[in-house]
């Protein structure tokens, strides 16, 4: 396997520029801290850059969100989290609140604006979080998003804890993005432990991830129609998951794929028959092509598509988003592209792109990405099919820091490990895209109407478990 | 079914409480033809006050303790709370991990648990039929 993540040791008062200078053409993953460190990190074809910064006990954190308001929300976890203050931060409001206690919304002010609250619980089947709309009229002027209902304080949690022991628990951080992240997971201890795997072992989890992807945009479409007020859609997008959740339980013992992936290669009997699951795949490719088609060329949803939550280029630029959300207003960031792991080292991987930025774009994408997925998935049970898919390789966790970034359904999912020799966790922390992508769901409904934010916010479907934690 | 007395239809209100998102995966699932609860006279309502049962998934996180109570206080009687998936039911991966709750269920009273990591749509159904047994004996 090949190393892909370098350490740069970059004093505190250089940092704002090498940030400044990275910034222009890296993606920036984020910045967390340890005891002693604070580490910024970025990925580019060159693999996943961490600058890290050594930071006294007590010493202050010069706000990097001052310019570049993509590091607002992980600053504010570094404080809440290992009690670093943060100098000239443009957000420093808490990003935990205590029990019981109701935290204090942004509002807008003015003339004839009101504000309306929604949450934390809903009246669908969704995670918690509050939103509170400041409203003129019908048109949304301002959104306070109040997440963190699910926090568990599970980071600090980790620490000490059996690197290999912990992996059911980085399979169970999102019910979204399971298999990514313990792709992610399993890379970090491998690299660390500079194992590599066979060809079956990677292609078996290109398959379990591409499968992943499949369902959860399939969802995504799903919850597109319904915020669009087209139950059919709905409906028709629920069956054709479930069939995908019924193969992925025959060819992996689980519906949502939970453990298939281990450090070492993937769980044992799974993709046991490939074969069976190719031919499966080709009927369900048909039948989710012609739903596609037919959702996507009615008139009544795409009226309520187009020009629905738009997210400029410069906007998703700013805040540095990725997955679907950032592909759909013409950034390239896909992982499987940009920093290419796995068996997607092998192919000339295009990523699927639009521009208009819109609740369209992103089902858009969301079709096309299905489509490249199939193709992945007849590759790779091809390339399987006709014998055994190894069991996993013995791993012994190996000290050592590291961060592994695969792309999710969502987009970019990191991992940042720091392992002790005896293989216990000094630290882990865990980035997904949703995370970074929150901040621009509040923005592009600026100026909707407030029917719209069901549509729009399902249009990005984040998560809130892996960005709570 | 006794069209009678409407006995058996549910209103459902859920209720996440640290959840991993999984069991609402599959909870969105029982909307899927393959499962599609709406025939069994079964829907997801909008109000805790419309609700017969309340869903509830994760072991209890500090932030939604008081919008959880609070959900409850509001539910009219009777009212039966559904522990679904174990985190809820107190044995789940998450279940006393950093500051999270030993259940949501458990704290919540829950007089029914559906077990699984997640709980397949079939299993929560089969919970949901167990709830509406329940209040088949409490209405009159």
């Amino acid at each position: 396997m090949a190393n892909t993540y370098r350490e740069h040791i970059v004093a505190l008062d250089e940092l704002p520029n090498v940030v400044d200078e990275l910034m222009r053409d890296a993606l920036p993953l984020g910045c967390y801290a340890t005891e002693q460190n604070v580490r910024t990190l970025f990925a580019s074809r060159d693999g996943v850059l961490a600058l890290r910064s050594a930071l006294a006990p007590g010493e202050a954190w010069n706000s990097l969100a001052s310019h570049h308001p993509f590091f607002a929300n992980h600053e504010r976890e570094m404080h809440a989290l290992q009690g670093i203050p943060v100098l000239a931060s443009p957000d420093d409001r808490p990003l935990y609140f205590p029990a019981e206690a109701i935290p204090e919304a942004t509002v807008a002010e003015g003339k004839g604006i009101s504000a309306v609250v929604v949450g934390p619980v809903h009246a669908g089947i969704i995670e918690p979080g509050r939103f509170t709309f400041s409203t003129g009229g019908e048109s949304v002027v301002h959104i306070d998003a109040q997440l963190s209902y699910s926090h568990r304080r599970l980071e600090p949690w980790f620490e000490g804890r059996d690197a290999l022991a912990l992996v059911p628990h980085v399979a169970r951080i999102c019910g979204n993005c399971s298999v990514a992240r313990s792709w992610a997971y399993a890379r970090a201890i491998e690299d660390l432990g500079e194992i590599e795997l066979d060809d079956r072992s990677e292609f078996a989890r290109m398959v379990l991830a591409e499968m992943e992807r499949v369902h959860v945009h399939l969802f995504d479409i799903g919850s597109i129609a319904a915020g669009a007020g087209y139950g059919a859609g709905t409906t028709a997008a629920l069956g054709l998951r479930e069939r995908i959740n019924q193969l992925n339980r025959a060819t992996s013992g689980h519906r949502l794929l939970f453990d298939s992936i281990v450090p070492g290669g993937v769980k044992a009997g799974v993709l046991a028959d490939p074969g069976s699951v190719r031919v499966a795949l080709r009927e369900l490719r048909d039948d989710i092509a012609r739903f596609c088609d037919a959702l996507f060329s009615k008139r009544s949803v795409l009226r309520r598509l187009e020009g629905a939550g738009i997210v400029e280029k410069s906007l998703a630029r700013r805040f540095a988003a990725v997955g679907t959300s950032a592909r759909a207003s013409g950034i390239a960031c896909d992982i499987r592209a940009l920093v290419p792991y796995g068996v997607y080292r092998r192919f000339a991987f295009s990523e699927e792109r639009a521009s208009a930025g819109d609740v369209y774009a992103r089902s858009e994408v969301r079709v096309r990405e299905i489509e490249r997925s199939f193709d992945l998935l007849d590759r790779g049970l091809r390339e399987l099919d006709g014998g055994e898919v190894p069991t996993p390789l013995p791993v012994r966790p190996v000290a050592g820091v590291v961060t592994m970034v695969v792309e999710g359904a969502r987009g970019a999912e990191s991992i940042s490990l720091e392992l002790a020799p005896d293989g216990r966790v000094e630290r882990l922390h865990v980035i997904s895209a949703a995370y970074r992508n929150w901040p621009l769901v509040t923005r592009a409904m600026e100026g909707n109407i407030v029917p719209d934010f069901p549509l729009v916010n399902k249009s990005f479907n984040l998560c809130y478990s892996c960005v709570d934690r | 079914m006794s069209i009678g007395k409407f006995g058996r239809s549910l209103g459902i209100r859920h209720l996440v409480c640290g959840s991993c998102n999984g069991c609402e995966l599959e909870m969105n699932a029982l909307a899927a033809p393959q499962y599609d609860i709406s025939q069994e006279g079964w829907s997801i309502v909008a109000s805790p006050r419309q609700a017969d049962v309340i869903t509830v998934t994760g072991p209890m996180t500090a932030a939604m303790r008081l919008a959880a109570q609070r959900t409850l206080d509001a539910a009219s009687d009777p009212v039966v709370v559904v522990a679904i998936g174990d985190c809820a039911n107190g044995d789940g991966v998450w279940c006393e991990a950093g500051d999270a709750g030993a259940g949501a269920g458990r704290k919540l009273g829950a007089a029914i648990g559906v077990r699984g990591c997640p709980p397949s749509p079939d299993a929560i159904r089969e919970g949901l039929r167990a709830a509406a047994t329940l209040l088949d004996g409490r209405k009159s």
